[in-house]
């Protein structure tokens, strides 16, 4: 197995679980085969992603993902949403062009620039958020990309271009991801907090997870990559199917104040033992190592997830049935990362 | 000469692509910007990737004729500012290519980064979804020729991948709007 590959795998398989799961708990109305084609169209785009030996090829397997989910049945129309994607497309690809050509150290850093701005577009995360239609279906919502397929592709982008650029220009990715993953950090929680509609609150909390995860890949330390490698799982493997898990609640405007909810809330909030926490430890060590005052920081801005996700966790109502279940194996599988994570780290080669 | 009148053809392609409305307008630009790219891959050494590139292009370029907003439709009213984006992006790659960066190959970077600019723009900037998927089409072609930027060969597998997202974008359902 190549390397690129098994730095994926976690996230890939917490994609599958998802999948199963999001197949299991999906409520009647929705197609098992339909959402089974779908799901495993993308999940199996995120593998070739994941295997593509180069570059270009992952570009070329995110532009074959973007169009397909662009032609799915939704309420916004096609164009419209094959546009973030495909200016992530464009971005990359200008910085691959940047980085490969012979000229002044300038380009190496515009291709820095383009790397950082083409994983935030492909993502959608700030300034490139994809525009959300609550009444769509998840599949077909940008939620596919923030929660699904970005997390692969931006590990196999973040991963291969190491050794195209230079010291200095790698170093200024590094910072670039850094600075936007506080400042999704706090757009996300901010937003996620004070947005009006819980699924458009949803949508954001997803946003504040990936700062974090950027905040991660930024620092170049092993500690950094580890925690962004957790938190992506935390988000395919726990934010994803939770939110999941709410749509219907949501479309009935239910909410409810159980000890499930709270326990819901606490794995969104990345509290103790589940794989948030795990994750936000590597991160302030991987952060103290390199600059303790950025660990400050980030420990400030971790504190604003919790009344985000108590309002999320709410929203998630009386699960029963299948969906309590499903949100019972969540809720377990985090806590069992979370308390040992060793495992799943020795999986990416950590 | 030939690298700089192929790299001519990719820019006119890509520039008709962006200023067509119609199907055959778009089908002649994805031509033409196809058999830029083709003979661009040809001149940097490799045949094999050219003939897969005109070979895959001529095809989505044919599917593209056969279906889409009817009639030419280059340069409907109000295409000037699309006019003076195709023009401008021309002067800025050749500043690029031949100006900022050194080195052989300055054909092959004029011709990425106009085509793979404009069809960026045609795709951001469009709603109708035959212009963009053929805009898709060409910035998958252009994203398969930047590799011969590479140190080293890539390889047939970019160039088949490009060549099977360009002709399987066209054969997506679209709606057909009715272009005069």
């Amino acid at each position: 197995m190549s390397p690129e590959l098994a730095t994926s795998l976690p996230v890939l398989i917490a994609a599958a679980a998802a999948l199963g799961l999001a197949l299991a708990m999906s409520p009647p109305r929705v197609s098992r085969t339909s959402l089974l084609a779908r799901g495993g169209t993308g999940l199996a785009g995120m593998v070739a992603i994941a295997a593509a030996p180069s570059l270009d090829l992952v570009v070329l397997a995110v532009l074959v993902l973007a169009v397909l989910h662009a032609s799915l049945h939704g309420k916004r129309d096609f164009a419209s949403r094959l546009q973030m994607p495909a200016v992530a497309v464009v971005l990359i690809t200008l910085a691959l062009l940047f980085a490969r050509v012979q000229g002044p150290e300038l380009l190496q850093r515009l291709a820095a620039v383009g790397l950082a701005a083409g994983i935030a577009a492909c993502v959608g995360l700030l300034p490139y958020i994809h525009v959300l239609e609550p009444e769509d279906m998840a599949v077909a919502s940008p939620t596919a990309w923030i929660g699904f397929v970005g997390p692969v592709a931006a590990m196999a982008i973040l991963i291969r271009v190491r050794g195209l650029l230079s010291p200095d220009a790698g170093t200024d990715l590094g910072a670039m991801l850094i600075g936007l993953g506080l400042v999704n950090m706090l757009w996300g929680t901010l937003a996620a907090w004070r947005a009006e509609d819980s699924t458009r609150a949803w949508h954001y909390s997803f946003m504040a997870d990936w700062g974090l995860a950027l905040c991660g890949f930024g620092l170049t330390v092993a500690d950094g990559h580890a925690a962004a490698l957790l938190v992506l799982v935390s988000i395919v493997f726990g934010r994803l199917p939770l939110y999941l898990a709410s749509r219907q609640a949501l479309r009935e405007n239910q909410s409810a104040d159980r000890p499930i909810n709270l326990m819901v809330a606490a794995v969104l909030a990345g509290s103790a033992p589940f794989a948030g926490f795990a994750g936000r430890v590597l991160l302030l060590r991987g952060a103290t190592q390199m600059y303790w005052p950025l660990a400050l920081v980030l420990a400030a801005a971790m504190l604003l997830w919790l009344p985000v996700s108590l309002r999320l966790g709410r929203t998630l109502g009386r699960p029963r049935g299948r969906q309590a279940v499903g949100v019972g194996i969540v809720i377990a599988a985090n806590a069992l990362v979370g308390l040992y994570p060793l495992p799943l780290l020795a999986l990416a080669g950590r | 000469m030939i690298a700089a009148v192929a790299a001519f053809l990719g820019w006119l392609g890509a520039s008709i692509i962006v200023l067509a409305d119609g199907r055959r307008g778009l089908a002649v630009g994805l031509a033409g910007a196809a058999t830029g790219l083709a003979a661009i891959a040809w001149q940097d050494g490799d045949g094999v990737a050219a003939l897969i590139v005109l070979g895959g292009g001529g095809a989505a370029a044919l599917l593209r004729y056969r279906s889409g907003p009817g009639g030419w439709a280059v340069m409907p009213p109000g295409s000037t500012p699309r006019l003076i984006l195709c023009v401008a992006g021309a002067l800025v790659a050749l500043w690029f290519a031949a100006s900022v960066t050194i080195g052989p190959g300055g054909a092959t970077r004029f011709v990425v980064l106009s085509v793979i600019g404009l069809s960026g723009a045609r795709i951001v900037s469009s709603r109708e979804p035959s212009s963009v998927l053929t805009a898709v089409a060409t910035l998958a072609l252009a994203t398969a020729v930047a590799t011969d930027l590479g140190a080293g060969s890539a390889g047939p597998v970019p160039f088949i991948t490009a060549v099977l997202i360009a002709a399987g974008a066209l054969l997506l359902p679209v709606r057909v709007a009715n272009v005069p």
